[in-house]
């Protein structure tokens, strides 16, 4: 594994406008949005839909461009997708006419970087535990080996940054809390900056440096929560449930008893 | 990092079922077959054997009702099927004791449908040659069928051989010029712009509306008609390439250019693949307008080839010579398509199996 290099994201005053489609109206996504984020941190975005999280991760992905204000990595704009940025998709979007093993080298193949780093590929298909699947077509998948194999896919490359963008979403609870500590260990293999959305407060919790918890209407930050637990993380903790109470509370679903 | 949570019980690597092969999972699955089962099995596969013997004796003892010479064709051809069905089923019977039954089902599978052709082959003689219900010569029976393309098989190689150039031909311009016609218009949407029209214009138009037309002005008949084929084709692959390019989900888009492809790559990694089952079904379509093209072709202009051969035959009222031509165009016909057909399964593999 290559070293790892220290990059850091810079989002200034990043808002996003888009344009209904049935109507004349235009609706707020993102409202000038400022963060600063830094490899080694693993930021979890919660928050209801339409909070513009997804919308974060496209904006750093370079595949949609801020109506106003900047996205920069270490003083660059972004402008364009790069494999630099690895996302994750809800979806694995796997290529269905490439087999499991073509799937996982596609971005070394699309740079015409495959020659000399088949053993990446190896690696990768060692990571993910599914080696005998090499040869199978992505039809042939459950769900929770195809979101493998898509993890795996997009940190070949080894990104500086890694965009999952609820990866976990569409999977079962058992399938989910397994592939949490795999997103874990991957990413405590090579530290690098990532940034997670998702749904889930204990998720966010679970696996986060910093939880970042936006609000809709229009999309914006409301609370940027540092989690100061030592990993592997005991869900049941005493210190796990008093982040969970506050992170509620921030989004007004916490109960009565607080 | 492989997890408990969920892994195939048969998982290539271990476990009890480890090491288990299709063939072995299906015998595994199936129910036992009883013994009376297992001897009607084999009678079904002797059963095309059966009718090929009432076929040849309904030829041999039922007394004709018309001239027939050289009556020896049609019982060498009967016997030539029938052996070629044996040579099959001893083929499919001696894999069998090293535990390989694919082969035997599928005889098994297909055997009744030969059961019938045999059936199908001693009912027509019987309509023909022994009663006349349907009138010689202009139904003529088999056995003359047979004679006449035997004698006049030289004539009939060429004209096959000048059609199949001509289909060819036709049909690999119009599919090479519908491909690019069709992913450009897919892909970009100021060609799209330009182009649709005159795909919406000229598409709808029947290709044998052409040939007048072509006729007149072109100066080579063989051009006109590889033009007729070419354009019944290229409509065909045109529209269903650019409905599979521009159907393409644009997760994979976005998914693709987060892993760096190029714009290139997107249309020749991602967009083409993706449309492939549409551009394959585009390319079946198109043979199957090609066909009618060429005989349309053939049949009112071209002086060559099968179709010319059959409107030739007729204009001699040679009604035998017409059935023999007639055979011919379904065999290369169907061969064609088979072979399209076998193409499109072989770069579409990854949709055998599919589950999502």
């Amino acid at each position: 594994m290559g070293e790892q290099k220290h990059v850091t994201l810079r989002m200034d005053g990043v808002s996003k406008v888009f344009a209904k489609v049935e109507s004349d109206e235009v609706t707020h996504a993102l409202n000038t949005v400022d963060l600063t984020m830094a490899s080694g941190e693993f930021i979890s975005l919660v928050g209801p839909s339409g909070c513009g999280k997804s919308t974060i991760l496209r904006l750093i992905a370079g595949l949609i461009l801020p109506t106003t204000g900047t996205v920069t990595v270490d003083g660059k704009p972004v402008t364009a997708p790069s494999p630099q940025r690895g996302m994750v998709f809800q979806k694995p979007t796997l290529f269905p006419w490439l087999t499991v093993e073509k799937n996982i080298s596609f971005s070394l193949r699309m740079q015409h970087k495959l020659k000399g780093n088949e053993e990446k590929v190896e690696r990768m298909l060692q990571v993910i535990g599914l080696e005998a699947f090499r040869k199978d077509y992505p039809g042939q998948l459950s769900g929770g080996m195809a979101q493998r194999v898509a993890l795996a896919r997009s940190i070949i490359d080894e990104p500086d940054i890694l965009l999952p963008d609820e990866p976990l979403g569409a999977l079962d609870a058992f399938t989910r809390m397994n592939m949490q500590d795999e997103i874990l260990k991957i990413w405590r293999e090579r530290w690098q900056l990532a940034i997670m959305v998702t749904h889930d407060v204990d998720e966010a919790i679970y696996m986060g440096t910093r939880v970042i918890v936006m609000e809709a209407n229009p999309g914006r930050v409301i609370a940027d929560v540092p989690i100061h637990i030592d990993y592997p993380r005991d869900r049941s903790s005493a210190a796990f449930l008093a982040y969970r109470v506050d992170i509620l509370n921030q989004l007004h679903y916490a109960g009565h008893k607080s | 990092m492989p997890t408990q949570g969920e892994r195939y019980p048969a998982g290539g690597s271990g476990g009890q079922l480890g090491a288990l092969t299709r063939q072995q999972l299906q015998d595994l699955e199936k129910k036992e077959k009883t013994g009376a089962q297992k001897l009607l099995d084999v009678v079904i596969v002797l059963l095309p054997l059966f009718c090929g013997g009432i076929a040849l004796l309904e030829y041999l003892l039922v007394p004709d009702n018309s001239m027939n010479p050289q009556p020896n064709t049609y019982v060498g051809f009967l016997l030539v099927l029938a052996a070629a069905y044996l040579c099959y089923c001893v083929f499919a019977a001696g894999k069998l004791p090293r535990g390989e039954r694919a082969v035997y089902e599928k005889v098994r599978y297909k055997a009744p449908l030969y059961a019938a052709l045999f059936l199908l082959l001693a009912f027509y003689d019987y309509l023909t040659l022994k009663t006349g219900v349907l009138t010689q010569p202009f139904v003529p029976c088999m056995n003359s069928i047979l004679n006449i393309a035997w004698s006049d098989r030289a004539y009939l190689i060429e004209c096959t051989l000048h059609t199949l150039r001509l289909l060819f031909l036709g049909y690999f311009i119009g599919v090479a010029v519908g491909l690019v016609t069709g992913i450009t218009c897919g892909y970009w949407e100021r060609a799209h712009y330009w182009i649709d029209p005159i795909i919406k214009f000229l598409g709808p138009i029947p290709t044998a509306t052409w040939i007048p037309i072509i006729m007149v002005v072109v100066s080579s008949l063989f051009a006109g008609a590889v033009f007729v084929i070419a354009l019944g084709s290229w409509f065909a692959v045109t529209v269903a390439s650019m409905t599979g390019i521009s159907n393409v989900d644009k997760d994979y888009f976005e998914a693709a250019r987060t892993l760096g492809a190029s714009e290139r790559q997107l249309i020749f990694q991602v967009a083409i693949p993706h449309a492939m089952p549409s551009i394959l079904q585009g390319c079946t379509q198109a043979m199957s307008s090609a066909c009618v093209a060429i005989m349309v072709a053939e049949m009112m202009g071209v002086k060559a080839g099968l179709g010319w051969y059959m409107t030739w035959a007729k204009s001699w009222a040679s009604y035998d010579k017409m059935f023999a031509a007639l055979f011919v165009i379904c065999f290369i016909f169907t061969a064609v398509t088979r072979g399209v057909e076998l193409l499109k399964r072989r770069l579409l593999r990854w949709q055998i199996g599919r589950t999502a």
